[in-house]
């Protein structure tokens, strides 16, 4: 029998072998990913903030360096990375809010990377990652903040509760497009109903394979799939097994 | 150059990077990639293998004493959070943006709760008020009490979300969903009339609702896996420099 080490180093090895398969894959073949509406979207919120030298506010929420949505920041900076590169040849910095303060020096260093990059670190202000205390107190804060800047669009990734209903509330309010995704059911659940496209589940973490992802990570959404499968198979034979 | 290739060797102090030793060490990238890549590659390995060690052993006491430099690290973090918070609001009332009242006001309120705090910890307060932490009664009677009025109020959002998801537009799915919102609302009326609609709701949350959570939850693991060995294996962005 399988221990809890021995199946986390399995799982480990399993992933990084469907990975670097994938990746093979994506070099040697035309693979195409299904296409999520809120990928399609987002190039095309920047574009529009841009033209309209408006501000768009991304949203860590409570996702954390050091707990168990270490990921999720991650990845959810990944892709506000993605996006401030496209905004960065404006001179209106997108507006990140989050509530860990282990998260802020990440955040910075995201908006830094971008503008580094388009070699406009002129417009840069260390100011433009705010953190606010954790609950409604943030979804408040984070929301009045928006609405103050006249943020044209709010991208709301990684970990939220029920107060993701606030700040998409006074995002509608102000006729502000909303894309949301939280790793929380009830955050999830407010997401469906509230943002105009959202990011359900493991697709936040496909998000870099899909804004001009490279052949690692777009392989490593096969991975995901792979690991899917797997489960299913999982399941399937547990059930059956129960029969 | 690629889109998101990175700059060559050098090229970043045109960027208005650091500039001297310092500049020309930072502005490496490919030094500074490599570098960083190894750092989090071998503490990431390390941790995944005192994680699943027995507790004592050598690579056990280096993950716990990794998690316990994490909590000191976070400890000071919360610090460097309020000096941002109070940045962030004396910029916009410096440069009068709008809604700079409002950053006046949250400014007042943060240096109030830490004038009370000090005068806690003097033990100033007498009369009736002796012994009392008067910055926990603030934070009761003003954080505590505002937070469960908009918990009250997220209900209203939820359901006025729901009334507009289905005049934006009326699909399989938003229809499902208010149909699941309608029968939870109902079944949760005590009367004898909504017991079947009481019922639906028990089978809803049991069955279709449990299951659903279920593989969100699932899908979220798979994508914390998949992303994890990507941060593991230092291909990350995040991490460079």
């Amino acid at each position: 029998m399988i221990n809890d080490s021995g199946l986390i180093w399995a799982v480990v090895a399993i992933t990084f072998a469907a990975m670097m398969a994938g990746r093979f894959l994506v070099r040697r073949f035309a693979v195409r990913l299904r296409p999520i509406r809120a990928y399609e979207a987002l190039p095309v919120l920047a574009a529009d903030a841009v033209e309209s030298a408006r501000r768009v506010h991304v949203s860590l929420g409570d996702s954390a360096l050091g707990d168990a949505s270490t990921v999720t920041a991650l990845v959810s900076a990944e892709i506000a990375y993605r996006m401030s590169e496209r905004l960065a040849i404006s001179h209106q910095l997108p507006l990140l809010t989050l509530t860990s303060p282990m998260t802020l020096p990440l955040a910075q260093d995201t908006l830094r990377r971008a503008y580094l990059y388009r070699r406009t670190m002129g417009y840069y202000r260390s100011s433009a990652a705010a953190w606010y205390p954790a609950g409604l107190a943030f979804a408040a804060g984070a929301a009045s903040l928006s609405a103050d800047l006249d943020a044209d669009s709010n991208i709301l990734l990684g970990r939220f509760g029920a107060n993701l209903a606030l700040l998409g509330e006074s995002a509608l309010r102000h006729s502000q497009a909303v894309i949301a995704h939280s790793d929380l059911l009830e955050g999830q659940a407010v997401a469906f109903v509230q943002a105009r496209e959202v990011l359900l589940g493991e697709e936040l973490y496909a998000g870099p394979a899909y804004l001009n992802g490279t052949a690692l990570e777009r392989g490593s959404v096969l991975a995901q799939d792979v690991l899917r499968w797997l489960v299913i198979l999982g399941i399937i034979a547990a059930a059956l097994q129960t029969i | 150059m690629s889109a998101f290739s990175f700059p060559l060797v050098g090229e970043g102090r045109r960027d208005g990077g650091p500039s001297g030793l310092w500049g020309r060490f930072v502005n490496n990238h490919r030094l500074l990639h490599f570098l960083s890549s190894l750092t989090v590659i071998s503490v990431g390995v390390a941790m995944l293998v005192g994680l699943s060690s027995e507790w004592g052993t050598p690579p056990a006491d280096f993950a716990a004493l990794m998690l316990h430099l994490v909590t000191v690290i976070a400890a000071v973090a919360v610090f460097v959070g309020v000096f941002n918070l109070l940045a962030v609001h004396l910029g916009r009332l410096a440069r009068s943006e709008r809604g700079w009242p409002y950053s006046l006001l949250a400014l007042l309120a943060a240096a109030g709760v830490i004038a009370l705090r000090i005068l806690d910890r003097a033990e100033v307060w007498s009369g009736d008020l002796q012994g009392e932490q008067m910055s926990a009664r603030a934070f009761e009677a003003v954080q505590v009490s505002l937070e469960s009025a908009l918990a009250g109020l997220l209900v209203f959002f939820l359901v006025y979300a729901a009334y507009r998801l289905m005049r934006r537009q009326v699909t399989v799915w938003s229809v499902l969903f208010t149909l699941a919102v309608l029968v939870a609302l109902v079944g949760w009326i005590p009367l004898e009339e909504t017991e079947v609609l009481a019922d639906a709701r028990e089978w809803l949350v049991r069955v279709p609702v449990s299951a659903g959570a279920r593989g969100i939850l699932i899908g979220v693991g798979l994508g914390t896996v998949a992303a994890g060995v990507r941060v593991l294996t230092g291909q990350d962005r995040s991490i460079r420099g």
